[in-house]
């Protein structure tokens, strides 16, 4: 008796028009009921609303974009996917009406918009930077990419701003989210990106969650954890630690609730235990691992560490932690942790948005390698991905200021002459000190030291900490902005040039998504009006720079790729370019990963993978592991089973660190009584320009609100749905409050996807960023909370184009 | 014909009165139709029945497929007559809950995971809780608030939703309170 797919796609489009009461959104529903009919052809694709990598097939009818399935021979997401996974295609082609269709242009920021031809918005993208570049010099221009961005995207755009502009201001959202995961793998393992991979899941029998909210932000993981753990009650133990009570608590034998910010001396109180009880693995220890301290990474011995350790015992940490943690939880979780026969931890933004997060990283590969639990079957240190192509196109396609395609870093002179070498372009064009990172840059912006910055498939005006700084800058009238998007966001509005891009499954190209797995989606339906492809946009914007700045060097960057038709062809091209050029012979080598490799298979290809052969039965499942990486194979030194032969660590060791307990960079106080965190809920994802313009999604979300303690709200005398008053020393918020006993004491949680100004919960966080990996703390900053009046009726908030 | 229709009760499913109410037997004969609780609501909840309503005309009624009530209790403060009698959030019983598990995506065995209904209850992990990722009602302490109703994502072709609210325990709720 079960629905059909096509009864479901039919019902969620009965939606009648009487029931968008309370909600003024500008779309009918009507035009998908029509054609929930008989499908003329499924396409595969990748899921791009979150880092999971779910594999997905689009129907088309009649040119159109109908529905969406899972694929259920993937081995990502089995079939299964999310709402908003299974809702996309409402964005596609001529499905929503509010699509930029045509570019837009106009000279000051405070007039209105004009639609203008291609050609005319091309060249006026390139008089503006070849202008800027020729007035202020080459470092006064800068892209600001994204994690949603297509590798092909990502490496062209880098390409043309280092090879052809001589800047390396090349940075994307990717630093708010996984900067600090990039700094841990790199400094603890010697090479970026998890060894192992979601098979884990199935073969782990511990798993320690901490700072991720995976029920929300990776149901279809979820999915795969709880399947785990209640298929096997007594065996497999979930730890979650997190200050606030979440839906991923809901299956843990062992939350543990710390104040925010004393993350890292929980960790090091459980490496304590571990130590203290001889849990650890000496055999691996003594093979594999290394101490290190401090900025000159000075080698230590085991001894020092265990002094160090000595300071963190469970008595102590657990006054420090506050919340729910006692010394016995502590012991208890370090114990599970230990003697699992695998435990996989997991962890997302509560470990990387940390004014320390780098270290929060060391500290929990720590423990993996204290008790050798890694590179088994089950055992992994996990970093989960918040977007579709974080690791694929931004940490090795090298959209990071400091990083060049392949793992590259922009200061080893080797390194970046081999890259000019592989370009064809005179040794020493690429300069050799990194751009300014995320936060520096739109500082920069700031003070008119960038005047001229395209902004490409993200929006920073909303994202950015503290984004009402940042957005002064991005109104000043000397900056000239480009802005690349499908739909209007917080950015567009502050933007002098809009130019319409193609959605996904409306161009190709490839995502590599958490488990370093690389996975194509190829075009299927037409972009809406003239929307095109990005690559496209930057080839021809690259021949004219050519032309403006009389510097054939540009036109070199792109000249691999003229002619290609730019729906297939051309991204072909740039991947075949960047696979079998840049990654060969790299730890993350994707030469066999053809796009007819890619195509081949259900899912994608894992990399490394250095043959075709290989690539075809998918790729590396486990790196470092001999027999099971080939990469490990080749570069094996000596007859162990495990070669840690990431580039970044010469020693092949990996390192444990000595990383002391560190405060958040703004503390609660008297005037600010109350931690603030943010985060995502399950059916709207990021700054929601996207699931936004869902109905469904939007319906039953439609603004965002304050989580605060029920001990707290009957403090303040806060009812639920009462108008609450967020306030920090950078700005304020009023939202409806959600009394839940998700947050713990004195903390109060926010969402993040909201765009109307008062509920836009980042004009109230904190910029403080990790020196390290420069990645800002979000997720903690003072506040203080009033009651401001009862509930008030709202209404959703979209940014919409003027006309 | 005409006459059994002025007494046909408008209460059906997703549509309720609200908090609080009496039973819908003396409704009619209690409330004084003064539009109060339609006047505090700050929602756009309550909205009152019209002309057409018969015996019920000038009654209050909430539309859950439209706007769910909030509880944010207002109403039953403002109500002279004690029509919607002065209960609190939890004591409210305007209806139950009841999930379609043929229409339900997550309960019908598609490969989807929605479960929209328990993020969005009120009452999450006690009117609501998941049972291996699918939504259970627990009736006890479900309040037939209707938000819900009103966020579940699948909307079937006679205008139900896969979730929808019964006020088959309206009559009853002091009954159930007592328990």
């Amino acid at each position: 008796m079960g629905l059909s797919r096509r009864e479901f796609i039919k019902r969620t489009a009965a939606l009648t028009a009487a029931s968008y009461a309370g909600l003024s959104l500008p779309i009918s529903n009507e035009d998908y009921s029509a054609h929930a009919s008989d499908a003329d052809s499924w396409h595969k694709g990748t899921c791009r609303l979150c880092g999971s990598g779910c594999r997905l097939e689009l129907e088309v009818k009649n040119g159109k974009a109908v529905a969406l399935r899972g694929i259920p021979q993937s081995r990502t997401n089995m079939g299964y996917l999310c709402m908003k996974g299974m809702l996309f295609y409402k964005l596609m082609g001529n499905n929503h009406p509010e699509r930029l269709k045509k570019p837009l242009y106009r000279a000051r920021k405070d007039q209105p918009f004009r639609e203008i031809s291609w050609d005319r918005a091309l060249d006026i993208a390139s008089k503006e930077f070849a202008k800027t570049v020729k007035k202020y010099g080459n470092n006064s221009v800068a892209y600001y990419g994204s994690g949603q961005a297509f590798t092909e995207e990502t490496y062209i755009f880098q390409k043309v701003m280092r090879g052809g502009l001589k800047t390396n201001n090349v940075e994307g959202n990717p630093r708010l989210c996984m900067a600090s995961a990039v700094g841990g793998y790199v400094t603890s393992f010697g090479a970026d990106e998890p060894i192992g991979s979601y098979s884990n899941f199935e073969r782990a029998s511990c798993f320690f969650i901490i700072g991720s909210n995976t029920a929300e932000a990776h149901p279809v993981l979820f999915r795969r954890i709880m399947r785990r753990k209640m298929d096997n009650k007594d065996t497999v133990k979930v730890i979650n630690a997190d200050p606030r009570v979440s839906p991923t608590s809901r299956i843990a034998d062992l939350h543990l609730q710390f104040a925010p910010g004393t993350d890292l001396a929980l960790l090091n109180a459980m490496a304590y235990v571990i130590l203290e009880d001889k849990l650890y693995n000496e055999d691996f220890l003594k093979n594999y691992a290394d101490f290190r301290m401090g900025k000159k990474k000075k080698k230590v011995s085991l001894q020092k560490y265990m002094a160090f350790i000595k300071d963190y015992t469970p008595e102590k940490v657990a006054r420090i932690c506050g919340g729910n943690i006692t010394a016995d939880k502590i012991r208890k979780a370090a114990l599970w942790f230990a003697k699992s026969e695998g435990t996989m931890s997991l962890w997302t933004m509560g470990i990387n948005q940390r004014s320390r997060g780098v270290w929060a990283n060391n500290l929990i590969h720590n423990l993996h390698i204290l008790t050798g639990q890694l590179c088994r079957p089950g055992a992994d240190s996990f970093s989960l991905t918040g977007q579709p192509n974080a690791c694929g196109g931004v940490r090795e396609g090298g959209g990071l200021c400091h990083i060049l395609p392949a793992h590259r870093l922009v200061k080893k002179n080797k390194l970046r002459h081999q890259v000019e070498r592989l370009w064809g372009i005179p040794e020493g064009r690429i300069p050799p000190k990194p751009g300014y990172h995320t936060m520096a840059m739109f500082e920069a912006v700031n003070e008119g030291k960038i005047k001229a910055i395209w902004i490409n498939c993200t929006s920073p005006a909303q994202s950015l900490p503290n984004c009402d700084k940042y957005r002064k800058g991005m109104r000043r009238e000397d900056v000239f902005i480009v802005v690349s998007d499908i739909f209007p966001t917080k950015t567009t509005e502050l933007a002098n040039l809009i130019l319409p891009t193609a959605f996904i499954f409306e161009k190709t190209g490839v995502y590599g998504c958490t488990e370093r797995r690389s996975q194509l989606t190829v075009k299927a339906v037409n972009a809406p009006g003239e929307a095109k492809p990005e690559v496209w946009m930057v080839r021809e914007w690259a021949l004219r720079l050519s032309k403006e700045l009389n510097d054939p060097v540009i036109k070199k960057c792109v000249e691999p790729f003229m002619g290609k038709e730019p729906d297939y062809e051309l991204p072909k091209a740039i991947w075949e370019e960047y696979t079998q050029k840049l990654t060969k012979g790299r730890d993350n080598d994707l030469s066999g990963a053809t796009y007819e490799v890619l195509e081949k298979l259900p899912d994608g290809v894992q990399w490394p993978a250095p043959t075709k052969q290989w690539a075809l039965k998918g790729g590396t499942d486990i790196k470092f592991v001999r027999g099971l990486d080939p990469l490990a194979d080749k570069y094996a030194k000596n007859d162990l089973p495990y070669q840690f032969y990431g580039p970044a660590h010469p020693d092949r060791k990996l390192w444990i660190w000595l990383r002391p307990q560190k405060g958040p960079a703004e503390m609660p106080d008297s005037k600010y009584p109350f931690y603030l965190s943010t985060g995502r809920i399950i059916d709207h994802w990021h700054t929601s320009s996207m699931t936004g313009r869902i109905i469904e999604l939007m319906r039953a979300n439609p603004y965002a609100y304050v989580e605060v303690n029920p001990k707290d709200a009957e403090r303040l005398g806060i009812k639920p749905g009462d108008m609450i008053e967020v306030v920090s020393r950078r700005g304020r918020n009023i939202l409806p409050a959600k009394v839940y006993v998700g947050p713990c004491e004195g903390m109060v949680f926010v969402y993040w996807h909201d765009e109307d100004e008062n509920r836009m919960i980042n004009r109230v966080t904190k910029d403080a960023f990790d020196p390290g990996s420069k990645e800002p703390e979000f997720k903690i900053c003072a506040c203080r909370i009033k009651r401001v009046s009862g509930p008030r009726p709202l209404k959703p908030f979209l940014v919409h184009m003027k006309a | 014909m005409a006459f059994e229709k002025t007494l046909k009760s408008p209460v059906t499913t997703n549509v309720l009165r609200p908090p609080g109410a009496v039973n819908e037997l003396l409704f009619p004969s209690k409330c004084i139709r003064c539009g109060r609780c339609v006047e505090v609501c700050p929602y756009g909840s309550i909205r009152p029945l019209d002309i057409h309503a018969g015996i019920f005309t000038g009654t209050p009624l909430i539309h859950v497929t439209d706007i769910p009530c909030y509880l944010c209790m207002k109403c039953v403060e403002v109500c002279p007559t004690g029509t919607l009698r002065p209960i609190t959030q939890q004591e409210t019983k305007m209806g139950l809950a009841v999930i379609n598990k043929h229409a339900c995506i997550t309960w019908n065995g598609e490969l989807a995971l929605c479960r929209t209904c328990y993020n969005i209850c009120p009452f999450k992990e006690t009117a609501i809780k998941l049972d291996e990722l699918r939504p259970v009602v627990i009736d006890k302490y479900c309040t037939g608030c209707g938000l819900c109703v009103h966020g579940c994502q699948v909307t079937q072709e006679n205008g139900k939703k896969a979730i929808n609210v019964e006020p088959i325990y309206a009559y009853r709720r002091r009954a159930i309170a007592n328990e």
